[in-house]
């Protein structure tokens, strides 16, 4: 038997055009494989150094409300494609998080986009680079 | 130059401020006060403008009150004498040693003394809370116990700053009544007034928030005194007010951070003298040291016996600073009780001391969450949110 079949994948999910396409990928394959789909939202960081606590309960609110649309919208897409979805968001860094989650929930496949949102990512090389590296099972990156 | 020009161009640095904080995740204020330093120096604008003065000053008791407003007093009250003790202890250790040492060996005079110890003695709630809400700690022993101590701290800074600058005239005790009078008052009529006229785009309840801090300020300048203490207490009674009224609390945050704190940061970063600041590097050091090692020794023992296991990550987080240090630090500029050298320094400093502890804190220290839940567990709620696993809040509960 094949080591590759896929029942339960990851997609990691930020709202960014990457992230679009690696969404529309992982529905595909859940569709064609019958897997169940995870899609995961990674909260970033609250602003570093803040002067007032008003400040980082703004900023997480909107966080709050940005992720959560994003998962409405993603479930939204998975219904419409009759693919089983469930939804999660995690505050952290993200190739941590998605790594560290896709272990933890015996995820088999982890689809990310090739490049989110951060400048990070430019200074930094990309999340889809450091959950390559520090994946545990196979990892679609979508161009 | 014209007040318009700089006007003009510290309306541009807001701007600027706000985008690369949104790039790169760092708070606007800090990015402010960074840009304050380099446009001051860079074009040597004048940070004593009366407009920018007068703004910068009111931006500092609007900050003063949400501070004292965002303080969550069921937290507080829970582990009241764990917090009142390392509170209490994060400013008094600081504020003596930085104290002797600027009067003694530095030779300042004692109010400048007295100032660089209430600079050097504070901590700040808002850097730790965005650690605790980042880690999903806010919602634990340890981190309330955290936040609830760095109000402790917070409360004695103004404090320190109110009896600083008293001078007792005989407006001083108008000055105490009203202050007593709003802070018993304004909890009651609140209610009633933000009922009857809130809830619309000309902002009555934002008008008299602003209305009885001016008067306070009025009265504390008649008085030669500062309506810090009188702002963050009405702050503090207007908290349960608050959470209540989430929307409130947003439209006044709306309003100080569009146009007023950006100001005051704006102007303490254009008061630094970056040459005095590398001309004085040993003393730097001094006042870092001063600051940092009376925070580290005298309040991790009282944080071993009270947040075991976690002690280091608490008291490298009663070690910041940034809002009220500067606060202190601005105030004595202004009433030239320090130089701009010294408030270079002690600003430097605070802000030293917002990033270093921090980034200490997070990369070695970081209690573990699960532990803590684990730990909490014997009839604690378990959290929901971002970081917890579980689902989201409702969005009025977002803050936990």
């Amino acid at each position: 038997m094949s080591p590759y079949q896929f029942t339960s994948v990851l997609v990691a999910v930020d709202g960014s055009e990457g992230a679009a396409k690696a969404l529309d990928c992982a529905l595909s394959i859940c569709e064609a494989v019958h897997a169940r789909l995870t899609a995961l939202a990674v909260e970033g960081k609250l602003p570093a150094y803040a002067a007032s606590v008003g400040e980082v309960d703004e900023v997480k609110h909107e966080k709050d409300q940005f992720f959560k649309r994003v998962l409405e919208q993603a479930e939204g897409q998975a219904r419409a494609r009759g693919v089983q979805i469930e939804t999660d968001l995690i505050a952290g860094h993200a190739a941590e998080v998605i790594t560290h989650y896709a272990k933890a929930h015996g995820h088999d496949l982890i689809v990310v986009g090739h490049r989110g949102h951060f400048l990070g990512d430019y200074l930094l090389g990309s999340t889809a680079d450091r959950v390559t590296h520090h994946a545990h099972c196979p990892v679609i990156v979508v161009r | 130059m014209e007040p318009v020009q700089l006007a003009a161009i510290l309306a541009a640095a807001v701007l600027l401020a706000s985008m690369v904080s949104v790039h790169i995740g760092v708070s606007v204020a800090l990015i402010e006060l960074a840009l304050g330093v380099l446009l001051g120096s860079a074009f040597k604008l004048d940070p004593d403008q009366s407009w920018l003065v007068f703004i910068a000053g009111f931006a500092s008791v609007v900050l003063t009150f949400l501070a004292g407003a965002e303080v969550d007093p069921d937290d507080f009250r829970e582990r009241l004498w764990a917090s009142v003790g390392i509170g209490v202890v994060s400013f008094a250790g600081p504020f003596v040693v930085a104290t002797v040492i600027a009067l003694g060996p530095l030779g300042w005079s004692t109010k400048a003394s007295l100032i660089a110890g209430t600079a050097l003695s504070t901590t700040s709630l808002a850097v730790v809370y965005a650690v605790l809400v980042e880690t999903g700690l806010n919602t634990v022993r340890v981190g309330k116990l955290i936040m609830s101590a760095c109000f402790v701290t917070d409360m004695c800074t103004v404090i320190a700053l109110s009896a600083i600058f008293v001078k007792p005239t005989v407006w001083f005790p108008v000055f105490l009544v009203v202050s007593v009078a709003v802070i018993v008052l304004l909890p009651k009529l609140a209610p009633w007034f933000f009922g009857r006229y809130g809830d619309r785009v000309i902002e009555p309840e934002i008008k008299l928030v602003f209305v009885v801090l001016f008067v306070l300020m009025v009265l504390g300048e008649q008085a030669n005194s500062q309506a810090v203490l009188p702002a963050f207490v009405l702050g503090l009674v207007m908290s349960r007010h608050y959470q209540q009224h989430r929307e409130e609390q947003r439209r006044l945050r709306v309003v100080a951070f569009a146009f007023l704190t950006p100001f005051f940061f704006l102007r303490g970063g254009m008061n630094v003298s970056l040459g005095a600041v590398f001309a004085n590097l040993g003393l730097l050091a001094v006042l870092v040291a001063a600051k940092l090692v009376p925070k580290l020794g005298l309040v991790l023992p009282l944080a071993r016996r009270y947040a075991p296991g976690n002690a280091t990550f608490t008291t490298l987080l009663m070690s910041t600073g940034l809002t009220f240090g500067t606060i202190s630090a601005l105030y004595g500029l202004q009433a030239h009780i320090i130089d701009r050298a010294q408030f270079s320094l002690l600003v430097t400093v605070v802000v030293l001391s917002a990033i270093a502890p921090t980034a200490i804190a997070q990369r070695w220290f970081t209690p573990d969450l699960g532990a803590e839940h684990a730990g909490a567990a014997r009839g604690a709620p378990k959290p929901t949110g971002p970081g917890t696993g579980e689902p989201l809040p409702a969005p009025e509960a977002a803050r936990t």
